[in-house]
């Protein structure tokens, strides 16, 4: 029979536990409801900004510029890859965390080399996890100055992070941008994606299905189209990063709350299983005792 | 009535405007650009300034920053990261960020961080003028 004490000492342990479980079921739920807000008011202008570049770069005339510079001349295996990878900033999220984590490792031993890869991490589960990688003899580079949170993401820190990339695509230390997010497919289901950034890709670019070229106007850009293209590139890029930044912080809200509703709900079982089983031994302890008793009386009686 | 386009203008954390137009006047990055329907199709970008569109006969004015405008034949789309009524932009909020801007370019900066600055100048700046001009 178990020691009653221990599982008294257990259970109360467990009840604190539970506690902070709730508590944090609590508060991701709170901020899942903001993140979500947030989702819902930029994915409009998310969609939209791709919808628009793209019918833009329809009626673009062919040009040489610099982030559509696909750098051809670069053999493969030298070709300098930037990941951004979007991680939380705290654990207790379930495989949130996890899914990123090893979807970026995929990445980067689908690499040609290793060595080529720069990563720069949001968050900071991410941030300890490659730089743990590095210190065991991993070749690839995270950058180190590349400090941004995950936490309520705004524009400006965006916009931030694609000067980041986009001058050191311009200064040629970075061949190819992609961005490694979580994003929030229904409200259940998440799934990893990667979305290129650079270079700019023109998918459609003037050519129908059919392969002959479509007939489409050429708009006219003020002041030219290279003007507009140097700007309008930054603002695309800026947007697609606060879309996944937005969307990578809904997904980290929910997996918290769902791990930590799952949490919750096995606590509470625990315990329940944990009570029964002291409810027992407490009633054995009282028998027993009640038996003691008895035996001493009759023996005291003989 | 006079003949009017779709507008819509989006900024990063909603939908500011849709609906059609008869009018409309923005600032790009080399002047004031007027744009009436049937106009030629057009990209150009917009730096943080001032805009308005009329509807119904009447001028709506707004401060809008960073952006750019899409303009097709039968439709305008204009994103911009932010897009405030006069009314609506905080003007305490405006000027403690024009405070910030200031004291920020009075430090020694690298250069990134100035023209981070610098554009945070302006926004502050572009949201007092325009709620001084409009809002009473």
């Amino acid at each position: 029979m178990p020691n009653i004490r221990e599982i008294r000492e257990r259970i109360e342990s467990i009840k604190q536990i539970l506690k902070i479980t709730n508590a944090m079921y609590l508060i991701s739920s709170s901020k899942l409801k903001k993140a979500r807000k947030a989702l819902d008011s930029t994915e409009p202008y998310f969609y939209k900004l791709q919808e628009t570049v793209e019918s833009v770069l329809e009626h673009t005339p062919h040009m040489r510029q610099l982030y559509f510079d696909k750098r051809s001349n670069i053999p493969e295996e030298q070709r300098k890859k930037g990941y951004i990878v979007i991680t939380g900033d705290k654990g207790l999220c379930g495989s949130y965390n996890h899914n990123i984590l090893k979807y970026t490792e995929e990445k980067l031993d689908a690499a040609a080399d290793p060595g080529n890869c720069y990563l720069f991490v949001m968050g900071q589960v991410g941030r300890m996890y490659f730089h743990r990688r590095i210190k065991s003899g991993r070749k690839t580079y995270v950058d180190g100055e590349f400090l941004y949170t995950t936490q309520n993401p705004t524009l400006y820190r965006a916009g931030e992070i694609a000067d980041i990339v986009l001058e050191k695509f311009k200064n040629g230390e970075l061949d190819e941008v992609s961005l490694l997010y979580t994003d929030m497919v229904t409200s259940g289901t998440q799934e990893v994606r990667t979305v290129r950034l650079l270079p700019f890709e023109r998918r459609h670019f003037g050519k129908a299905e059919d392969g002959t070229m479509k007939k489409l106007p050429k708009a006219s850009f003020v002041p030219s189209p290279e003007k507009v293209m140097d700007y309008l590139i930054p603002n695309y890029a800026k947007g697609i990063i606060y879309g996944a930044m937005v969307e990578a912080f809904c997904c980290e809200q929910h997996s918290r709350m769902t791990a930590m509703d799952a949490a919750t709900t096995s606590a509470k079982d625990m315990i329940r299983e944990l009570s029964l089983l002291y409810n027992r031994a407490r009633q054995a302890a009282i028998t027993q005792e009640i038996t003691e008793v008895c035996g001493g009386a009759v023996s005291v009686d003989k | 009535m006079a003949k009017t386009f779709y507008l819509e203008i989006i900024a990063s954390d909603r939908i500011f405007f849709q609906g059609d137009c008869e009018h409309l006047v923005i600032t790009a990055i080399d002047g004031l650009l007027g744009i009436l329907a049937g106009h030629e199709p057009l990209v150009t970008s917009l730096p943080t300034g001032e805009l308005k569109y009329m509807v119904d006969g009447e001028w709506k004015h707004a401060a809008i920053s960073e952006g750019f405008i899409e303009v097709m034949p039968d439709k305008a789309v204009i994103l911009a990261d932010s897009c405030e009524l006069p009314e609506e932009i905080d003007i305490k909020r405006a000027e403690e960020a024009r405070q910030r801007a200031e004291e920020m370019l009075r430090q020694q900066q690298s250069i990134r961080e100035y023209y981070e600055t610098q554009a945070a100048l302006n926004r502050a700046m572009n949201r007092l003028k325009i709620s001084q001009k409009h809002f009473r």
